[in-house]
């Protein structure tokens, strides 16, 4: 899968210190799954992290703070060896969905207009989080929308363009909110797509209105 | 896609396992700065030797400091020490996966870190959620993409930045907020907040691509 749309480096930095809000962090790591270039950068911001903490000042800990963790170990030492879970394939009706999905909560397919259906994402971290599956058909308009922060949409498969070009497969959208843009679905198969975005959605259409209450705007 | 690819096999490696003394770079400072070196030795009598006097030596070395990274993710004293414990306590329990050829030690204990802080932001939103073990605090330094010599690269970049570049740098380590409600604190215009930042990063990328 070759991506040619990808992340900014501060939001790829924000990824690596943790400090992206958890639904746009899902949308990043889909795409560093299917781009060795970002992680290849996110890598380096994890070193930067890294350096950060060697040249930080010291903060006194509490007086029992190493004794406490030695005799810690012992009960460590006595369970069973960490093993990591097993991990079934993350789907929604029979679609292969990104890994970085997994431990969300996924809906059901929910038609919200023409060629278009939706699901909404649960984010265990964030009960507030604005992640959204879109699945569009060919030739079909995607929402008409702005937003409040920062969007970020991975393309599961198909492909839509814009005026900022053709985004398939693997590539990731970041829209800042004083872009409007129109990204029409191309011929062919219809676009999955998984969205974040960080502040509320502001919709400016008829469809765009209808997801307004699911946004709880 | 991390754990698999990160076999405790990795850390036997010629010259690491030669039982050298730890070399100490600093032993004029009360708190002993180690070498690079001196760091991985410790890690791999952890790792292989479950040696508990390179863990207190980790642990006197990384645990005020990373104290201070908790407090300025704006945790309280007692939150700041619990994580420290329990961020020391998965470096001893997953000790086997850190691999000297993909991080340096800070790097891979920072990767440990910040996990622990997100897994306890998700507890404080969901006190169901799984254990730490189950989910983020496995997905620790990118795949195949680090090697320690890079540490020393981007610790160079880092120094060679301006004051402001570097203040930048850390509000994207330490604060959650977006730019614009950095702008709207600062009370500065967004677009001032971006071209700074976009400055900074530019610097950065500059002096990392120099290296590399
Ligand atoms: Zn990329």
């Amino acid at each position: 899968m070759t991506t040619t749309h990808h992340a900014t480096d501060e939001t790829l930095m924000r990824y690596a210190a943790g400090t992206l809000a958890p639904a746009p962090a899902i949308v990043v790591r889909a795409h560093l799954a299917s781009c060795p270039a970002c992680r290849a950068r996110v890598g380096e911001y994890e070193a930067l992290g890294g350096a950060l903490l060697e040249e930080t000042e010291a903060t006194q800990m509490s007086a029992t703070a190493l004794s406490d963790v030695l005799a810690m170990l012992d009960d460590e030492d006595a369970a069973a060896p960490f093993t990591p879970p097993p991990r079934a394939p993350v789907e929604i009706e029979g679609i292969r969905l990104p890994d970085a999905l997994r431990g969300c909560d996924i809906g059901r397919w929910r038609w919200i207009g023409p060629g278009m259906k939706m699901s909404r994402v649960g984010v265990p971290q964030d009960p507030h989080a604005n992640l959204i599956l879109l699945k569009v058909g060919p030739g079909r308009a995607l929402p008409d929308h702005g937003h409040v922060g920062t969007e970020f949409t991975y393309i599961v498969s198909g492909s839509y363009t814009d005026r900022f070009g053709t985004f398939g497969p693997g590539d990731l959208a970041e829209m800042d909110e004083d872009v409007d843009h129109q990204p029409v679905v191309d011929n062919g198969d219809d676009c999955i797509c998984l969205a974040a975005m960080e502040g509320k959605m502001r919709f400016n259409n008829l469809i765009g209105r209808m997801l307004q209450p699911i946004f709880g705007i | 896609m991390n754990e698999a690819s990160n076999p405790v096999e990795s850390n036997h490696k010629p010259g690491l396992q030669t039982g050298r003394r730890l070399a100490v770079v600093s032993s004029r400072d009360k708190q002993q700065t180690p070498s690079p070196d001196a760091l991985v030795e410790m890690m791999r009598q952890v790792a292989q030797d479950r040696d508990r006097q390179a863990f207190a030596l980790l642990f006197r070395y990384f645990g005020p400091k990373l104290k201070t990274f908790f407090l300025r993710w704006t945790l309280s004293s007692v939150a700041a020490d619990d994580l420290v414990q329990e961020t020391m306590l998965t470096v001893w329990r997953k000790a086997s996966y850190f691999d000297a050829e993909r991080a340096g030690v800070a790097t891979w204990i920072f990767t440990v870190a910040r996990n622990i802080r997100i897994d306890h932001l998700r507890r404080q939103k969901d006190p169901s959620a799984l254990p730490p073990d189950a989910e983020t605090a496995m997905d620790t330094v990118e795949d195949g993409m680090l090697d320690a010599e890079r540490d020393a690269a981007v610790r160079n970049a880092l120094t060679a930045l301006s004051p402001e570049q570097q203040t930048i740098i850390r509000l994207a380590y330490f604060s959650e907020r977006s730019q614009t409600e950095i702008a709207d604190e600062l009370g500065i215009p967004l677009g001032t907040v971006k071209s700074r930042t976009r400055l900074a990063m530019n610097r950065l990328r500059g002096l990392l691509e120099d290296k590399s």
